[in-house]
């Protein structure tokens, strides 16, 4: 009899236990209010009122390294101290960004992502931005390519070489990279796990081809082009281990983030850009769809775009700013790996193109990373 | 049971002992059949729902995200099947996995043995020596790797200098990540081994000889089929937790060497292609199972008394 008293109690206890966990996980996965919005009047990029953001969190996700730093000391930092919002830093990660939409449970408020990304997500995984709350009169011409982004950073995939290697006699051009009996040695590639239409249409400008006018056949013959190295060609899976390679004179030319370059140089590797031709890149400011308090994402990304903070973050990064007012003050080193100064000489990107076949890139992609 | 072990440790019989170890489960030792009890069972109540809500709810989750994303139907596993790349990296999971088992198992063995037969203290010290590794992040131990080993690293730099020879292709190789592989995974299969190798009645072997076996003879048909449960219990571990590498293929190996999990991530983080993603995952859980299962029934042929019987 006792004993029947006791299971029945155990049962109802654990049974209550169930229940609790099945209310707490409903009752958080549930729709944050709306927020109220407030005046703030016409935006002025790179300003905020003093505290009207009083007990607001936001949180900035993006890909790490000297890159996040430097954006989070140059304005996201100093638009919390002014507007009195607390700013928080994470990693991003394009899968757990689509999870946090599916669930309708947004815990970011601004993302760095690229501009094929919030082309390709936009509406669906990236709110659509309100231009009347950011202020975009001083962004350089055609860096917005779609309705979801502001410009983040204004970078480049640039050959990167090793100045022992080839300082007397330095590449100069796309065609030169591939090129291993004028310049031996081993060339370092992306292959890490985002598809980057770059690293496609760069094999296709050694070739000489027109980027305006390419069609899908053409993805398999780039990519064939860099199998076509052979044992000279190494990939990278991450920013981090493409400047690992060049520092270490592991890869004696590279295909990479101009800022992993700059990374290598200021090192004191000796390591040194390619300018002749390169690849513009542009990366998206983005909101991911569901955020909790649009006017504060808008407003924080409005103070990113500002003269003086632009002028900061490449002092820090060596990204190129967005603010076509923004004077960095820049050493030796930095300047030399500065994509703004080269604009001339870069190849700009055939969003339309991508977005549109996108499917049959990352098919190929997928195929170029793994090996087959 | 308890009971029953100790004696039969101590026993001389080591057929009874063997008897023991084939008859899986523990109801011949209990003498009479208590009416059942259900209370134990309610302390299970916490590891269930543990179980079924971090472990069995997601699983559930994949498999219908497989068949439904991003329409309902079997085109997630078409794509599967009819992709090249896919077959070609599930195949290079298996062979790399199965490759660092079997190395785990060579170098494991020896180490396992010796544990056996030296004093606690040096068995302390060998114990240490597997566990340490442990405690060390993996990441940290394979950016060590790779700094030993690429092409300008001091291997290769050693070999230039003195040999004159190289650069050998350390990094970047199917030899790179499973050498890095093999070190993590080391622990999983000499713990077993030894909890099985320690077992083991040593005398068996000096009776075998006395019976006329030389050492070899007597190591193959007494000593190893008495180890097998600790070889199986190793090599499934090593075997399964190998499929799931993805930082040191990663980082120690070429594009041709990346295994499954990075085409998931590939998938799923990349392309935002769950479907696809979560369909990937299905395969090589099902695939292992079928795999562990015919081990299964390939280790439950073989009689453990028998030993070799040809």
């Amino acid at each position: 009899m006792r004993n029947q008293k006791l299971k029945r109690q155990l049962c109802v206890i654990a049974m209550g236990g169930v229940a609790t966990l099945l209310i707490a996980g409903c009752a958080s996965a549930g729709d944050a209010e709306p927020v109220a919005s407030r005046d703030l009047g016409t935006p002025v990029a790179g300003v905020v009122p003093d505290g009207v953001f009083d007990g607001v969190t936001l949180t900035y996700a993006a890909s790490g390294g000297i890159f996040q730093d430097g954006q989070r000391d140059a304005a996201w930092d100093p638009f919390a101290k002014i507007s009195g919002a607390t700013f928080l830093q994470d990693a991003f990660d394009a899968g757990k960004l689509k999870a946090m939409v599916d669930s309708k449970n947004v815990s970011w408020d601004i993302t760095n992502a690229t501009q094929f990304d919030t082309a390709r997500g936009c509406g669906t995984l990236y709110e659509e931005y309100d231009y009347s709350q950011v202020d975009i009169s001083k962004v350089p011409e055609g860096t917005i390519t779609d309705k979801c982004m502001v410009p983040n950073i204004l970078y480049g995939l640039v050959v990167a070489y090793n100045t022992d290697a080839f300082g007397d006699n330095p590449p100069t051009s796309a065609a030169d990279f591939f090129d291993t009996k004028k310049f031996p040695g081993k060339r370092t590639v992306s292959q890490s796990p985002y598809v980057d239409p770059q690293t496609v249409e760069f094999a296709l400008a050694a070739d000489g081809k027109d980027l305006s006018d390419v069609n899908v056949a053409d993805i398999d013959l780039a990519f064939d082009k860099y199998r076509g190295l052979g044992d000279d060609v190494i990939g990278w899976t991450s920013g981090a281990q493409a400047q690992q390679q060049l520092e270490s004179g592991e890869a004696a030319m590279g295909l990479v983030w101009s800022g992993r370059g700059y990374g290598a140089a200021a090192a004191g590797a000796p390591v040194a850009p390619m300018w002749d031709e390169w690849m513009i890149m542009v990366d998206s400011t983005a909101i991911p769809k569901g955020v909790k308090d649009p006017q504060a994402a808008f407003a924080a990304v409005n103070f990113y775009l500002g003269a003086e903070q632009q002028a900061r973050m490449t002092e820090l990064t060596s990204y190129g700013p967005v603010n076509i007012d923004a004077k960095p003050k820049v050493d030796a080193t930095l300047e030399t790996w500065l994509t703004t100064e080269h604009l001339a000489t870069g190849h700009a990107p055939n969003i339309d193109f991508w977005v549109e076949n996108y499917d049959a890139l990352s098919e190929a992609w997928a195929g170029w990373v793994t090996g087959s | 049971m308890g009971y029953r072990e100790l004696t039969g440790m101590s026993d001389l019989s080591p057929i009874r002992e063997l008897n023991k170890l084939s008859a899986a489960g523990g109801n011949t030792t209990r003498p009479t059949r208590e009416p059942r009890n259900w209370r134990p069972f309610l302390l299970l109540i916490p590891a269930f729902i543990i179980v079924s809500f971090f472990f069995l709810a997601p699983l559930i989750d994949v498999f219908i995200r497989s068949i439904t994303d991003p329409s309902l139907g079997i085109q997630n596993y078409v794509w599967l099947f009819t992709t090249p790349t896919n077959m070609v990296v599930a195949g290079r999971t298996f062979g790399t996995s199965f490759l660092v088992t079997i190395v785990c198992l060579l170098i494991a063995y020896p180490y396992a043995y010796l544990m056996t037969i030296v004093s606690d203290r040096t068995r302390n010290m060998l114990q240490l020596f597997i566990m340490l590794p442990l405690w060390t992040s993996i990441l940290v131990r394979t950016l060590a790797w790779m700094v030993l080993l690429q092409d300008t690293g001091p291997i290769n730099g050693l070999l230039e200098s003195v040999f004159g020879i190289g650069p050998l292709p350390l990094i970047r190789s199917t030899f790179g990540v499973a050498l890095g592989m093999t070190q993590v995974l080391l622990p999983f299969m000499v713990l077993p081994l030894y909890s099985a190798l320690a077992k083991i009645d040593k005398r068996l072997l000096p009776a075998a000889a006395n019976l006329g076996a030389r050492p070899v003879t007597a190591f193959f048909t007494v000593y190893l089929p008495l180890s097998r449960p600790g070889i199986f219990a190793g090599s499934v571990t090593v075997f399964i937790l190998g499929l799931g590498f993805y930082i040191i293929p990663a980082l120690l190996g070429s594009s041709k060497e990346i295994m499954m999990s990075a085409l998931m991530y590939q998938q799923i983080s990349g392309f935002l292609m769950w479907g696809h993603g979560t369909a990937l995952g299905i395969f090589m859980l099902t695939t292992t199972i079928v795999v562990l299962a015919l081990v299964g029934r390939a280790s439950k042929g073989t009689s453990l008394f028998a030993g070799r019987t040809k």
